[in-house]
């Protein structure tokens, strides 16, 4: 047995106090003279054992009266099949508003079904339980029923995925450290397959896992990327495996300029029209489905001219066969603007000297342009980290001076340390473009590197970068010009509606999904309990009828 | 016409709150003789006196049916008492009696004396030689039986001077007040018979037995036969000094039973003896009380 409100059988102290006031209450009682005492004596006698029955049965009722609405206030619950009381429950009910919660299916929204769950736990719920509600953002609100009732209805789809094996790890770690009878939580999801991946959530053996079971798989496409390259506008389609091939549109201004048709898993490019330069966007959409969130996406690129660009000899022969390709393919012409390998100046593109002796005489010239950077002693060798979209993540690095400085922009690292460095208008390596230095040279990432650096970086502009939000195009600027651009868009593992098996979900939330009538019954169900109040108050009154009864006869 | 009120049928304690014992006395027998048509106690013979002419009302055994047969006319034979009725009274005298339960009533002693006093002057008023004996736990005051003037006031200077509450009745008086009875008469014991019943049953047997004619004129306060008071009281015997602790609402009905139990039983074995027995409440009006032993 346990009880809603413990404290309160602190109250079972003044059961004690009919036999207190019995004990302490014995005053000395008046006297008078009484002639006929004898027949005092004689009535006492014939009745003391029924007086003594009385007054006893008296005590023992008042003190179980008192006991039994002590015991009622303090809301006693026993292990009960029916009833919708339950031990203090500590609940996390993960609501999954994830972007594929906004998909059809029968004419009703996943959502909207979730959040019906999601009430019904919430309703279920007493005083006594400690509440908490974890959506797609992965924050745990804690909070009343009425709180989080509110929180519930406002909840739309959002932009963001959810893990949810980590989600159920986390909740299970927060109920789990609540110091109540029982601890559950509700995973209330459509359960993608994408959103469970191979991991599986840990969580205390005592809480309670219980998954509703999702709907019948819905077919759905979905735009799950796109970017500029070579003048056309790279589609991936993502989706449900199976699903039919449908058309995708490019739109430019309003106006549509490309279509074609494609499936789920297939790419195709949409040729983009001549445009005058500039930062432009473009939107690639999709026919109308199931989930209309990832039925479109947004495109940004910059239109430039060709760089004009040249290698000094000092930049070695691998930059120049680079720069040949590029200049047969028309994406650099000839030309001074950028020039790889020369002395620091505006436009440059600096490399450590082939001889450390004209080391120094580098320094000196790079801090007469205001670089703010030098080169420094050797540096560790190490893998390369991109964080301009430069293409160079993972390639080894082999010999570096380290770049001592402050200020401008560090767009590659190594080992942490900088490697590449944009600062007053020039760029500066840390290693050589060599073999020797760094595997680059030698891999396919070489050429669209040095592409990137001389149409890209070298004249400060940024690449294009995406992110996991609502779809839309975020421009960054530096004074009045355009140096970039954030693309958002839904993480393509978003399309696939195909729910994971009931096997998946039980090993990786070590729970097999429910219906939603197995569910209703199961909830609480590690805590539920029948509340004896109503009972013991009902024993209450009839004790207390009983009291008067006796004691109208004892008078 | 101003409502002639009777002393004989009114509250005691007013009754008495107009004067001493004589006075209540005298103004109860009074009315208590005007209501009655006929000596109340009747001797062991009667002497024929005079005649008078028959009046509306009058009782027609007392008719002289030879008169009535010579001339026709009605005349109604007058009789006198004898006096050779022996009457004594004995009053409780003990501590017992000398308790009340409420301020606006009489004690029992108090309405013993007015009912003794009463009755003798209503025995001597017909001649009969009558006497009085109070005691406790010994004989406190002898009167001896005589009809001679003087007498009631003798009776009730006894009456006075014998003190409230001197001890509690005990065998030994009661033996001495069977001895000082040896001529056989009427004997009327006033008391709350709050002593042996035993012991009093044998003395009513021995007077019985001498050839009294014996009645009991059982005292009793309303609050000995209703319980009340505190709801926790310690009573305690003011003859005896026991004392019990009672809870008056509890045991009021156990006690009730156990009273009208008592008085079933003093009934029934002064019916045995042939000793009449009288409960009588000391708000009973003395009228009503004399009517008893009438």
């Amino acid at each position: 047995m346990t009880f809603l409100h413990p404290l309160a059988l602190l109250g079972l102290a003044a059961a004690a106090i009919p036999l207190l006031l019995h004990l302490f209450q014995r005053r000395t009682p008046p006297e008078a003279e009484f002639p006929a005492v004898r027949y005092l004596a004689e009535a006492e006698r014939r009745t003391a054992r029924r007086l003594r029955l009385r007054h006893r049965l008296l005590l023992l009722l008042r003190t179980v009266l008192i006991a039994a609405l002590v015991v009622a206030a303090a809301r006693p619950l026993v292990p009960a099949r029916g009833g919708a009381a339950h031990a203090p429950t500590a609940l996390a009910i993960i609501l999954d508003n994830s972007p594929s919660a906004g998909a059809t299916g029968g004419g009703r929204l996943a959502l909207d079904r979730l959040r019906v769950t999601a009430h019904a736990s919430l309703a279920v719920a007493g005083a006594g339980d400690r509440l908490f509600l974890m959506l797609a953002d992965g924050v745990a609100r804690g909070g009343t029923r009425a709180e989080l009732l509110a929180v519930m209805d406002s909840v739309r789809p959002a932009a963001v995925r959810l893990d949810l094996v980590d989600a159920v790890s986390r909740a299970a770690r927060l109920v789990g450290a609540e110091p109540l009878a029982a601890r559950e939580v509700h995973v209330l999801s459509d359960l993608q397959v994408s959103a469970l991946g191979d991991g599986h959530a840990v969580r205390p053996a005592d809480v309670a896992v219980l998954v509703l079971a999702p709907t019948d798989p819905v077919a759905n496409r979905g735009v799950a990327g796109a970017e500029v390259r070579d003048g056309a506008v790279a589609v991936t389609l993502g989706g449900t495996a199976g699903a039919a091939a449908g058309a995708v549109a490019l739109v430019v201004g309003g106006r549509e300029v490309a279509r074609a048709l494609a499936a789920p898993g297939e790419q195709v490019s949409l040729p983009l029209p001549p445009l005058s330069p500039g930062w432009r966007t473009a939107e690639v959409r999709l026919a109308p489905d199931e989930l209309r969130a990832d039925d479109a996406r947004p495109v940004a690129w910059r239109v430039a001219p060709p760089a004009r660009a040249v290698a000094t000899a000092e930049a070695g022969p691998f930059v120049a066969a680079a720069l040949d390709v590029l200049r047969d393919g028309g994406r650099i012409t000839a030309g001074g603007d950028v020039r790889i390998g020369a002395a620091p100046a505006p436009g440059a593109v600096v490399l450590p000297p082939a001889d450390d002796a004209l080391l120094g005489a580098t320094n000196r010239a790079l801090l007469a342009a205001g670089a703010g950077w030098r080169f420094g002693p050797p540096g560790t060798p190490g893998p390369l980290a991109d964080s301009a979209g430069l293409g160079l993540a993972g390639v080894p690095v082999r010999r570096r001076h380290a770049l001592l400085g402050t200020g401008g922009e560090v767009l590659a690292t190594v080992n942490g340390e900088p490697w590449l460095v944009r600062a007053a208008d020039l760029i500066v390596l840390a290693s050589r473009l060599d073999t020797a230095w760094t595997a680059l040279p030698a891999t396919p990432a070489f050429v669209p590197f040095v592409d990137r650096l001389v149409n890209g970086a070298a004249r400060g502009e940024r690449p294009v970068r995406s992110r996991e939000g609502i779809p839309g195009v975020t421009f960054e600027t530096r004074g009045a010009d355009t140096i970039g651009a954030t693309v958002s868009g839904l993480d393509p593992r978003e399309s696939d509606l195909t729910p994971a098996g009931p096997d998946t979900v039980r090993r990786a939330l070590g729970a097999a999904p429910l219906t939603d009538a197995r569910f209703a019954a199961t909830r609480f169900g590690g805590g539920r309990r029948g509340d004896l109040s109503t009972l013991l108050l009902v024993v209450a009154l009839l004790i207390g009828g009983l009291e008067m009864v006796v004691a109208w006869r004892t008078r | 016409m101003t409502a002639v009120r009777r002393l004989d049928l009114l509250d005691p304690a007013e009754v008495s709150a107009l004067g001493g014992i004589e006075i209540v006395a005298r103004g109860v027998v009074e009315g208590f003789l005007a209501g009655l048509h006929r000596s109340p106690f009747r001797g062991f013979s009667v002497e024929f006196t005079e005649h008078r002419p028959y009046q509306p009302g009058d009782e027609p055994r007392y008719l002289d049916w030879k008169i009535l047969a010579r001339a026709d006319r009605l005349f109604i034979k007058q009789y006198e008492e004898e006096t050779n009725l022996r009457a004594m009274v004995l009053v409780d005298a003990s501590r017992s009696m000398a308790w009340r339960g409420a301020a606006d009533r009489l004690t029992k002693r108090a309405y013993a004396d007015r009912l003794a006093a009463a009755l003798g002057l209503v025995l001597l008023r017909q001649r009969d030689a009558t006497g009085l004996i109070t005691f406790d736990d010994v004989v406190r005051q002898v009167v001896p039986a005589r009809v001679k003037s003087g007498q009631w006031a003798r009776i009730v200077r006894a009456l006075i001077d014998t003190p409230d509450g001197g001890g509690t009745a005990a065998e030994a008086a009661l033996r001495q007040l069977t001895g000082l009875l040896a001529r056989r008469g009427l004997v009327v014991l006033v008391s709350d018979l709050l002593f042996d019943r035993d012991l009093v049953l044998t003395a009513l047997r021995y007077l019985r037995h001498r050839g009294h004619q014996v009645s009991v004129m059982h005292v009793l306060d309303p609050a000995e036969l209703e319980l009340g008071g505190p709801p926790e009281v310690r009573y305690r015997d003011p003859e005896s000094d026991a004392s019990v602790v009672v809870r008056p609402r509890e045991l009021a009905r156990a006690y009730a039973e156990t009273v009208q139990h008592e008085i079933g039983a003093w009934r029934t074995a002064c019916r045995r003896l042939g000793v009449v027995y009288h409960p009588v409440r000391t708000d009973l009006p003395f009228g009503l009380a004399l009517r008893l032993l009438a």
